[in-house]
């Protein structure tokens, strides 16, 4: 499953059998931090396929702390970050969830520290840096016009900080488990991904939604919905497949269980850059209501 | 003298929470409930166009967002004055119902169990289940090795007071694991009438784009049977057991003892017959809700708009540094005083009102734990009635599924209109949940959350009245100072989201 994610070949499949067993054996320590997010890319991680979350956590990640999943509570938590930072030294994986508010450090606090000093320690003393879901990757809802933090991506606060570790992007409202899960057995394996110029592994982000679109065909064809609802393409009711890049229509969400645009309510672009960031720009296109003829008397 | 604890940060929530207790004889004597994020959405939010709302506002929380999405759609219903067809109502209740199951089962298992279970019993497991024999070797594995935190994210852990019976450690364990897949499974089912989650991407005003077929009816049907097996054999039966090893947990954490719910489910077109009712408990007392008495105070928060603003009038102004405040949370308060929102105050209120199925499951979880209602003012009376709210909800998805028509539309079309408002209550997993929008000119002019963990984890009011969290702390023993196990337990069993209550 895993091969067939990365599009590796038969051979490649035995190499990341071993990976779970690599990475048991200590290879691969991850510090998973939250900064301004939803936690929603955790959740979504937790939605992952072979291997599924039970064999994540305990086999492909060691994940030495996770807001959402440690046991460890308060000062518990707090020392193991510090401890991981301090003794798994350039061995660890950091993985950022969420954007940093870098005109407003209080905005994100944890163990007393503002997310900017956590994250700045952290990324010092990693390996990889992973910026997992659009938040973390370009800064996402939380830097829309008009937000009062100033969210950064970790990108951007990585070059203003001069932080030089190699950074992976995993962007996504949230992020696919895939993208995620394929993305850390790469990098466990064989080392960095093959990336894009936004650090984005290609193997996830160089086709887009529309031409992998169950509904491309109502487009070659002049099929447009009118309303929500309605079968055709989505392209008019604002529908963004044509310029978002990601392998979602051919993926699917959840198992494999639908998509954005199969199910109608068209792409909004949420592995994109400008996501929700203009507040000129809507996300949806209204028609204005067709008007029924009148019925005949 | 009092000692002073911080619990920061407090985890397996969502979001960024701190707790900061006064320890005083071995007993909380007061506690203060922080919420540690801000992100600015109802700021963001002014000047968009509406349409953007019910996916902007799912970004809210990754744990519930079909709840915010809901809330903001059926807000907007209103304003545009649409009349939502039968299949989208029904489609909405299904959707939001799976995100109940899904939050309920996460709740339990994985945020809360571990503070009761004893997950190092795995390592005296000498059973058969293949399973639990491998969780056991990685375990050993793990404590065998240098790694610097050997066992996590399951270790390090407060010590304390976890259960002793081998048999109830060892099925919660596997349990956790299984309700693992069941959680999934839950996404899965919603996923088929919303595209993706977290996140979906098929709520709008005037219904659900997706539309009714008979294989996804078939595959729903499938998924919440392994649900509803799950909830009725495994979920249910481990809260009893749990409850068992720790009956005086039906004694701790009793809170301010006022309850409050919008309601939610709509049974009928025009969304006034709930499956879930709507009400307020105050004293014992039930009574109407109203919806005029809702205020945000904002004294103790770090906002330097005014305090005291109905939600319609709402404003969020960012004060970081404001003087003596200790959260960002707003703090609710209804008819002036704080109110508990979550399964348990609609469980409550519905057993009050009579409700046929809530009564029944209530009354049995009652005889099974041998205690009386009142103590379900309780840590573990929180988690008895999410269980059994989760199996109401379960049962119930499956009667909507029946009422679905094959092929017939969930969607209506609509015009927004230049102005106006709307709001739009409804309940997340966690609780009662408001969205009030208003438009001019086309465009967003305020749009105001007041979402469950912000009723419950509210700071303190201009009152000095403390927030339901913070009252439900005081009093509760804490053994050992150094891990004040007792304290996560009575917070976590609000099911506290930090992300939504700031927002």
């Amino acid at each position: 499953m895993l091969a067939g994610m990365l599009g590796l070949g038969p051979t490649a499949v035995s190499r990341l059998a071993d990976a779970a067993e690599a990475i048991a054996a200590g290879a691969a320590p991850v510090l998973w931090l939250q900064g301004l997010s939803c936690s929603g890319c955790t959740i979504s991680l937790l939605n992952s396929d072979s291997p599924g979350p039970a064999e994540i956590i305990t086999k492909y990640l060691s994940l030495g702390f996770h807001s959402t999943l440690s046991a460890a509570t308060g000062k518990v938590a707090t020392d193991a970050i510090q401890s991981m930072i301090a003794k798994a030294k350039g061995d660890y994986i950091l993985v950022m969830e969420g954007a940093i508010p870098a005109d407003m450090p209080l905005a994100c606090n944890i163990g007393g520290q503002d997310i900017g000093q956590l994250f700045q320690t952290a990324a010092a003393g990693a390996k990889t840096v992973m910026a997992v879901g659009t938040c973390a990757v370009y800064g996402g809802v939380p830097a829309a016009e008009q937000n009062p933090t100033g969210a950064v991506s970790v990108a951007k606060y990585m070059t203003d900080q001069e932080i030089d570790v190699p950074l992976v992007a995993i962007p996504g409202c949230p992020a696919h488990p895939d993208w995620v899960v394929g993305t850390l057995a790469h990098l466990l394996k064989f080392g960095m991904p093959k990336l894009d110029m936004k650090h984005r592994p290609v193997a996830f982000y160089s086709k887009s939604i529309h031409e992998l679109c169950l509904r491309c065909h109502d487009y070659d064809n002049d099929i447009f919905a009118a309303k929500f609802g309605d079968d055709g393409c989505l392209h008019k009711l604002g529908c963004v497949g044509p310029t978002t890049y990601a392998d979602c229509t051919l993926r699917q969400w959840n198992s494999g269980t639908n998509v954005c645009t199969r199910c109608g309510g068209g792409c909004i672009g949420c592995t994109t850059e400008s996501f929700a960031r203009r507040r000129d720009i809507a996300m949806f296109k209204k028609p204005a209501p067709q008007t029924q003829p009148a019925a005949k008397g | 003298m009092a000692t002073t604890i911080n619990i920061d940060p407090l985890t397996r929530i969502e979001g960024h929470l701190s707790i900061r207790t006064d320890i005083d004889s071995g007993k909380v004597v007061k506690a203060y409930t922080s919420g540690d994020m801000f992100r600015g959405f109802e700021v963001i939010l002014a000047g968009r166009d509406p349409l953007d709302a019910q996916q902007i506002v799912q970004r809210i929380c990754g744990m519930c967002p079909v709840a915010h999405g809901v809330a903001s759609i059926l807000a907007q219903d209103a304003l545009y004055g649409c009349a939502v067809p039968d299949n989208g109502r029904l489609v909405r209740n299904l959707i939001l119902g799976a995100e109940f199951i899904h939050s309920h089962i996460t709740h339990f298992y994985h945020l809360s169990a571990i503070d009761f279970v004893d997950i190092k019993a795995i390592t005296k497991y000498t059973g058969n289940d293949p399973v639990l024999q491998d969780l056991r070797s990685w375990v050993e594995t793990e404590l065998a090795s240098n790694r610097v935190l050997p066992g996590a994210p399951f270790l390090p852990r407060y010590e304390g007071n976890y259960a002793q019976d081998p048999e109830l450690n060892i099925a919660a364990i596997r349990h956790y694991l299984d309700a693992l897949e069941m959680r999934k499974l839950a996404h899965r089912m919603a996923v088929l009438f919303c595209g993706k989650l977290p996140h979906a991407a098929s709520l709008v005003p005037g219904g659900i784009t997706e539309g009714v077929t008979m294989r996804q009816i078939a595959a729903f049907s499938s998924m919440l049977s392994d649900l509803r097996r799950f909830i009725d054999r495994v979920y249910i039966p481990d809260v009893l057991a749990v409850a068992a090893a720790f009956p005086d947990y039906f004694a701790i954490g009793r809170g301010c003892g006022n309850f409050l719910a919008y309601g939610v489910f709509p049974e009928s077109a025009d969304g006034k017959t709930l499956f879930i009712p709507s009400g307020v408990l105050k004293a014992d007392k039930p009574a109407a809700l109203d919806v005029s008495l809702i205020t945000e105070d904002v004294t103790s928060s770090r906002f330097s708009s005014p305090s005291g603003l109905h939600p319609s009038k709402g404003q969020t102004q960012a004060d970081p540094q404001k003087k003596d405040a200790y959260s960002w949370m707003k703090a609710p308060r209804y008819d002036g005083a704080p109110m508990e929102v979550g399964p348990l105050a609609r469980v409550l209120i519905a057993y009050k009102a009579g409700h046929a199925q809530i009564c029944k499951l209530v009354d049995d979880m009652l005889a099974k734990t041998k205690v009386k209602p009142e103590a379900l003012m309780s840590v573990m009376g929180r988690h008895a009635a999410r269980a059994i709210e989760c199996k109401a909800v379960a049962d119930r998805c499956a009667a909507w599924l029946d009422q679905l028509k094959e092929d017939q539309s969930a969607c209506v079309d609509y015009t927004v209109p230049e102005s106006g408002a709307g709001v739009g209550l409804t309940e997340a997993p966690r609780g009662a949940l408001g969205h009030w929008i208003s438009i001019a000119d086309h465009k967003i002019e305020r749009y105001q959350c007041v979402v469950p963990t912000t009723w419950n984890c509210s700071p303190r009011d201009a009152q000095g009245q403390a927030g339901p969290v913070e009252q439900a702390l005081e009093g509760v023993a804490v053994a050992d100072q150094n891990q004040p196990i007792e304290v996560a337990r009575v917070v976590r069993s609000f099911d506290p989201c930090g992300a939504c209550a700031v927002h």
